[in-house]
């Protein structure tokens, strides 16, 4: 089990955002989907640093991005 | 490199990795990248073993998507933490001893000059405070008095992080650390104005709380390498686990030391700024 972040699509769509994208330590990890205009994880690389999520709750006030504990395999 | 050695023969495609085909398909060669379309093409920089939340990481990030050039770029590391992912990138590393970096780049940036006398290669040094101001000050200072065309970029952890918490010059008056248990005696060393007075032609300081600005200034400092003389960024990029920040606070502590200390600074030699004059003027109105 690790941790990683999540978007809540739905509530990112609303945005046209992409604020916590261009604060990710990690490179190919925290992506932008150009045709749906929302945040996207890719849990593999994810190290679970939250900044994203104080970007997206504690600077934006947008709260779309949770923390959430997956297995391996999801 | 160049591009011609990026670029896969045809036929090729399938039998390379996948992370490969997508840089040369979907990355930064041959074209110009805005760093403010992170994560909508496929980045130099690969995974790597750096802390969850380091913020010299993010540095580094945001440094690859900024190179104006990265096939014809160098860049030299050293021990320390940046390298872990310095190295993983799709950019040619070399490793220059502890202290040697700014040595190894000078020789390095005179022999591409001689090899390439008609190509634009640009050769960056990145590297710790312990690597560049203690450690390997004699180098670094004097690559400065001798001028030589390159870039230094001094990621400032304020720490030697890597071996697990021995004070710095760079490290602040009175910190406690692991290994400064009775807190540090001196002040911070001013690096960005040792840089002025030894030559540098292009000096800048900030804490990486805009990578938009980050871009700008990587940019800059390597394109007046380039043409004038050496350059240097001076930039935080706090440890959080010497100075146990949280990493969902990380963000915070640099936007925190940016009021206090690290305000963005900017300083060039009147000919750079005639020359960042005449290059960033708005398209139309060079046509005009
Ligand atoms: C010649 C030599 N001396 C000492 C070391 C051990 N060493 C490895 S990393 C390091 C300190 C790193 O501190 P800094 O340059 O600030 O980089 P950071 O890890 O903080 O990013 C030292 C002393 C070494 N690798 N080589
Ligand atoms: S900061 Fe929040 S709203 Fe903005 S792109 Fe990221 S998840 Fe979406
Ligand atoms: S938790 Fe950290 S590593 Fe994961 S997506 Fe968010 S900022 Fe990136
Ligand atoms: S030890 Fe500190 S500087 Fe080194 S990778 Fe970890 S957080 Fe970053
Ligand atoms: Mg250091």
């Amino acid at each position: 089990m690790y941790y990683v972040a999540d978007v809540k699509e739905s509530d990112c769509a609303k945005y046209n955002c992409k604020q916590c994208v261009l604060f990710c330590p990690e490179p190919n990890t925290l992506m932008y989907h150009d045709s749906k205009h929302v945040a996207w994880v890719n849990y593999s690389r994810c190290k679970g640093c939250a900044i994203c999520v104080y970007v997206c709750s504690d600077l934006l006030k947008r709260n779309c991005i949770e923390m959430v504990m997956v297995t391996t395999g999801d | 490199m160049g591009l011609e050695y990026v670029r896969i023969s045809p036929g090729f495609e399938k039998y390379m990795p996948k992370d490969y085909v997508d840089l040369v398909q979907y990355g930064q060669f041959g074209k110009e990248i805005d760093v403010q379309q992170l994560g909508q093409f496929k980045e130099l920089v690969e995974e790597h073993p750096m802390c969850a939340g380091c913020f010299m990481a993010y540095f580094v990030r945001v440094f690859y998507a900024s190179l104006p050039k990265p096939e014809d770029t160098i860049v030299i590391g050293t021990a320390g933490c940046a390298r872990l992912a310095l190295s993983q990138a799709a950019v040619p590393f070399i490793y220059g001893n502890y202290g040697d970096t700014n040595a190894v780049a000078s020789g390095l940036k005179r022999a591409l000059s001689i090899r390439f006398p008609d190509k634009e290669k640009d050769v960056v040094v990145i590297a710790g405070d312990g690597g560049l101001i203690d450690i390997g000050f004699g180098m670094t200072m004097h690559s400065w008095f001798r001028r030589e065309k390159f870039t230094t970029i001094m990621v400032d952890n304020e720490v030697y992080g890597n071996t697990g918490g021995q004070e710095s010059g760079m490290s602040p008056r009175g910190v406690q650390l692991k290994m400064a248990p009775k807190g540090k005696q001196f002040d911070k060393i001013n690096a960005v104005e040792l840089a002025k007075v030894a030559g540098c032609v292009y000096v800048a300081k900030l804490a990486p709380t805009n990578p938009k600005r980050i871009a700008k200034t990587v940019r800059r400092a390597i394109l007046a390498a380039r043409h004038f003389g050496p350059t240097f960024i001076h930039a935080y990029t706090s440890c959080n686990i010497e100075y146990s920040i949280p990493t969902e606070k990380v963000l915070e502590d640099a936007r925190k030391r940016e009021k206090q200390d690290f305000g963005f600074y900017e300083w060039m030699t009147d000919e750079v700024k005639e020359f960042f004059e005449e290059l960033e003027r708005k398209p139309e109105e060079v046509k005009a």
